[in-house]
């Protein structure tokens, strides 16, 4: 529209505001008008599943429903209980405790512990098993605190190409939080590891309707004795200086900073020191990647029985844009402000670059307090459209490691370590 | 001053109804009766000060598994250690990936279904469930 239509059009709406203060309003006069505003039409629910392309959404498709200790979340699964976080939760570092995701195993899960009996054990190839209760965890022991994202092994995986089974995750199976609690090495130290030790395993309150040894009866994960990691965990009893919900495994749960969620056992009850490795499903058939470069492999390989696996570790480096996210207009030269977050396993994220034409050129954008080496990281960026039209904007993060987000997909038959570049379209509207 | 009160009002009135003729004319309050994103609020549970800690049961809403053939034998088999809604949330998944996973849940999670009611099953999920046949 040109500079002369846009005063025209002004100047026509001044005199109808005008004429109707003077108390002459006539309907058929507002025609102009009335032409401004769209008759709405009811709201439409997203589908109940995509496929078999990838799932176009932010998050995944399911409806809200509010569990326990919850605000509403989106449903993947009801039993055993899986929730993921609606996007706009993320437009902070620390991701609110009532809209932190959730993600069981096995349908047993605990809907109340009490604290009379509860303790956690350290057992196993140790010199002298522990029963420690919940106030001798806070008492005994020195606090630590650290920030630390923990992220689904599945996050994403509706994005994978082809698809794959499993929880048909968006991005919201994440989050930070402010985890205090008892240095797992010290709980290690006092129970006195014996010579030999192999593995320590983790087994919190869940079980299944499962035959016993099996994946389907207990989850069980461990981490080898000799990974450093051990002396990063954390066996926290407060989440963002709160108790933990229910769903997220009061009363307390296992930090691995940097690795992936299926470590970071719910209500963990017994620390298990083994001499021998852990051979049970979750370990040796579940949770692992192929052993390639970003654990990316295809279908043909995977039928051809060409690949070799590992149990999956750390998260690879990723960010988000939360705000705009695409739901709405933005008119355009409003000056508005891109907002996101950024994360790694492997370290602090020290670079976020935006791109406004789909990841041609690059700007960076101003990074948030650094709340630890795997917190999430907030960025923003000050972004003004001129022009109406369609935007792509993409964002990619590098890490402290060198690793920057690549604009590749992954593929492998868990659909894990999905961590390509983000694209979001942003509709500019005219301004006039 | 006292006869001129009424008539500012009556002034005042005009204005706020031709200003209200024109805003609705720029923006009407369209209304319609809907149930999409609509809950209900979950009350409070009563506490006590003892050292039980507990929520209440987990809500399972209303699955909507396809009408057909083999239905009843998933809701008795399947639905034993998880809620259909893992059926129902996967994308399409071709004929041989759902053999696949039924067969995962018999020999590396147990569920020991019996040969007749694991057919059955399969041809059932094969039958809604894929690229082919799924519909929203």
């Amino acid at each position: 529209m040109s500079e002369a239509e846009r005063g025209l059009s002004r100047r026509g709406l001044v005199k109808m505001l005008g004429l109707a203060s003077g108390g002459i309003a006539v309907s058929r006069w507002f025609g102009p008008v009335a032409a401004m505003a769209q008759e709405p039409t009811g709201g439409k629910a997203v589908e109940s599943f995509t496929g078999p392309g990838a799932n176009p959404h932010w998050n995944s498709v399911g409806p809200y429903v509010a569990e326990p200790q919850k605000v509403p979340l989106i449903l993947l699964t009801d039993r055993p209980v899986q929730l993921e976080t609606p996007r706009h939760y993320f437009r902070t570092a620390f991701t609110p405790n009532e809209a932190f995701y959730v993600r069981w195993h096995l349908e047993g899960i605990p809907n109340g512990v009490d604290l009379k009996d509860w303790k956690l054990k350290v057992e196993g190839n140790v010199e002298k098993p522990l029963a420690l209760s919940l106030p001798e965890l806070m008492r005994k022991f020195k606090p630590v605190s650290l920030a630390a994202v923990n992220q689904c092994s599945g996050n994403s995986r509706s994005r994978l190409q082809p698809r794959v089974p499993g929880g048909q995750w968006g991005n919201g199976a994440m989050g930070n939080a402010m985890w205090t609690g008892v240095r797992l090495r010290e709980l290690l130290d006092i129970a006195g590891v014996k010579s030999g030790s192999l593995q320590v395993q983790f087994q919190g309150l869940e079980t299944g309707q499962g035959p016993k040894g099996l994946g389907s009866n207990l989850f069980l994960k461990s981490l080898d004795l000799g990974n450093p990691v051990l002396d990063e965990c954390v066996v926290a009893y407060l989440m963002n200086g709160e108790p933990l919900p229910m769903l997220n495994g009061f009363p307390v749960r296992l930090v691995v900073p940097g690795y992936f969620a299926t470590y970071w056992t719910k209500c963990l009850t017994w620390i298990r020191v083994l001499n021998a490795p852990d051979e049970n499903f979750w370990m040796k058939t579940g949770y692992r990647v192929p052993d390639t470069p970003r654990g990316n492999t295809t279908p043909e390989d995977v039928k051809a029985g060409k690949v070799k696996t590992v149990p999956i570790e750390r998260f690879p480096v990723r960010s988000f844009l939360i705000s705009p996210d695409g739901s709405s207009k933005i008119p355009a030269g409003m000056n508005i402000t891109l907002r996101g977050i950024a994360f790694s396993g492997f370290g602090r994220v020290n670079r976020v670059e935006v791109s406004d034409d789909g990841g041609k050129s690059w700007v960076a954008a101003k990074l948030g307090e650094d709340q630890g080496a795997y917190s999430f990281r907030t960025w923003e960026m000050p972004w003004t459209a001129m022009a109406p039209g369609r935007y792509t904007l993409a964002v990619r993060a590098t890490d402290e490691k060198g690793s920057t987000q690549p604009d590749e997909p992954v593929w492998n038959p868990g659909g894990y370590l999905w961590n390509r570049i983000e694209r979001q379209e942003i509709v500019v509207g005219n301004g006039s | 001053m006292k006869n001129r009160g009424p008539a500012v009002f009556l002034v005042v009135c005009g204005v706020a109804m031709a200003a209200g003729v024109v805003y609705a004319e720029l923006k009407k309050g369209y209304y319609r009766p809907e149930e999409l994103g609509s809950m209900r609020q979950a009350a409070r549970t009563e506490l006590s000060p003892d050292s039980n800690y507990q929520v209440p049961a987990y809500p399972v809403p209303a699955g909507d598994l396809k009408p057909g053939d083999g239905l009843q034998d998933v809701q008795i088999y399947c639905n034993t250690c998880h809620s259909p809604r893992y059926i129902t949330m996967q994308p399409p998944l071709p004929a041989a990936t759902w053999e696949a996973e039924v067969d995962k849940m018999n020999k590396s999670f147990g569920a020991a279904i019996p040969e007749e009611n694991t057919q059955r099953i399969i041809l059932y999920l094969k039958a809604h469930y894929t690229a082919e046949n799924r519909k929203q």
